[in-house]
């Protein structure tokens, strides 16, 4: 049954791309069901990504040049929230804000207010007092990982979250043509994601230029990256070919690990250190790599090991039940 | 100039703060206030100069300077660390779930992969470096 059209905004600040792409998802699920969702983003990918049109009518987004201070950055926010009066706010991952700011600007906000709880620093936790932030959001919903105050009382688990479900995913077939590959050609395909720092983004196009000398010509090896960059097949999102991709190389960050989980597709990957986020307690061991070489082999195993369990054909995704438990809260 | 260890005493700091335990790291130095054996890790530097354990650092960073490091009694309920214990994987349960609190088998409490992450802290980034999430 369409739920009442509501007014959401959602608070989506946050280096790389995992945030944009979390609140992209629960954007689009919203304004699926009929809701004008207005979406803040400071990513730096953000400029490049279409998201408006990915999005579909009813969604508004808001980039904050990644590029400014924290000054301006917190007067950027304040200017948003003071724009108008949404029925919801949305929090991902901060409940003070990326930079504090929302400590002083959420009590101007008279709308309820819902955090997406993820995992956080503990040090961060401890040191912040994010616990007295927590509590000043009327729902908080989990993406499928463990989170610090995930039983507190007014606390929502769901299944992780994906930018697509799997009816909107290209077959094996279309995701090796969407990527270049003649139907002809059997060779496994090896995707490294190039996403993250800057600096991530550049390693992962010298990871590419190793993984083709020692797998060429038995396999594929693309560098995908989510906006142009020399070098690099943009694809964005990624998820939509994944079906194609026999092994995935990636960083620990929860989009690549929970999108790669959901299809089944092997992942080997670096755990990047992060001011907040904790790859290394999201990878499995035999998925982390400490160096090139350790990749290099683990990657060469995967390929020779492919008759894998079956790829999951379906699965679900939390942003329907997130969008649900929203609506339930939202005035 | 921080005396240093060249024993494999252990380091006498704690690790989390709604459920602490021992640290399991070999110490390499001295609290030059308490004399507490520390970790690398667990070591700080105050005024560029003065070596010192976390418990100390943080003292010094409230202005309570002459606080006992090991005095808790101010954990009321206004804290709101009082309320949450119960709420995630820093709860009491997980506390007492994990057995010995040595044992280091919460696999949500601190482990050598947070250890990019804990050395963080030192570069005071929380909050102020905006691209670093």
């Amino acid at each position: 049954m369409a739920a009442r059209r509501r007014h959401w905004r959602l608070y989506a600040l946050g280096g790389g791309l995992g945030h944009l792409t979390r609140a992209a998802a629960l954007a689009r699920a919203a304004v699926a069901r009929g809701h004008a969702v207005d979406l803040l983003t400071n990513s730096p990918f953000a400029p490049g990504l279409p998201l408006e049109s990915w999005l579909g009518p009813g969604a508004t987004v808001h980039r904050v040049d990644a590029r400014l201070d924290k000054a301006a950055t917190v007067a950027a926010v304040g200017a948003w929230l003071a724009e108008s009066t949404p029925d919801v706010l949305v929090v991902d991952t901060f409940p003070r804000g990326l930079a504090g700011e929302l400590v002083a600007l959420l009590p101007t906000v008279r709308a309820p207010r819902v955090l997406v709880h993820r995992d956080l620093n503990p040090v961060y936790v401890e040191r912040f007092d994010v616990a007295r932030a927590v509590d000043a959001f009327d729902l908080l919903v989990v993406p499928g990982e463990d989170a610090p105050f995930m039983h507190h009382p007014r606390a929502v688990r769901t299944a992780p979250w994906l930018l697509l479900d799997a009816d909107a995913c290209l077959s094996q077939v279309e995701a090796r043509r969407r990527l270049g590959l003649d139907d002809g050609d059997s060779r496994p395909l090896v995707a490294v994601m190039g996403c993250g720092r800057p600096e991530e983004v550049a390693e992962a196009g010298e990871t590419v230029a190793r993984l083709r000398a020692s797998l060429t010509p038995h396999a594929e090896v693309l560098w995908l990256v989510p906006t142009p960059h020399e070098g690099g097949l943009t694809v964005w999102p990624a998820l939509e070919v994944l079906r194609g991709v026999d092994v995935l190389v990636g960083a620990g960050g929860y989009n690549t690990v929970q999108e790669a989980r959901a299809t089944g597709t092997p992942l080997v990957a670096w755990a990047r250190p992060r001011l907040y986020d904790r790859q290394a307690l999201r990878l499995k061991a035999a998925e982390r790599v400490e160096d090139a070489a350790e990749l290099e082999a683990k990657v060469s195993s995967l390929l020779l090991h492919q008759a894998g369990p079956p790829r999951p054909s379906t699965w679900v995704n939390g942003v329907h039940a997130a969008v649900e438990a929203i609506e339930r809260v939202a005035r | 100039m921080s005396p240093s260890f060249a024993s494999a005493e252990q380091c006498q700091e704690t690790s989390g703060f709604l459920f602490s335990h021992p640290c399991e790291r070999g110490a390499t130095t001295q609290c030059m206030r308490c004399q507490k054996a520390i970790c690398l890790l667990h070591m700080r530097t105050l005024d560029g100069e003065e070596t010192v354990c976390v418990t100390c650092a943080r003292a010094a960073d409230n202005g309570d300077e002459n606080r006992d490091p090991s005095d808790t009694s101010d954990y009321d309920e206004d804290d709101p660390s009082y309320y949450y214990e119960d709420y995630g994987y820093y709860g009491r349960d997980a506390w007492r779930g994990s057995g010995s609190s040595s044992s280091g088998s919460d696999p949500n409490d601190f482990t050598e992969a947070d250890g990019e992450s804990v050395r963080r802290e030192d570069d005071a980034s929380f909050e102020e470096d905006l691209g670093g999430s």
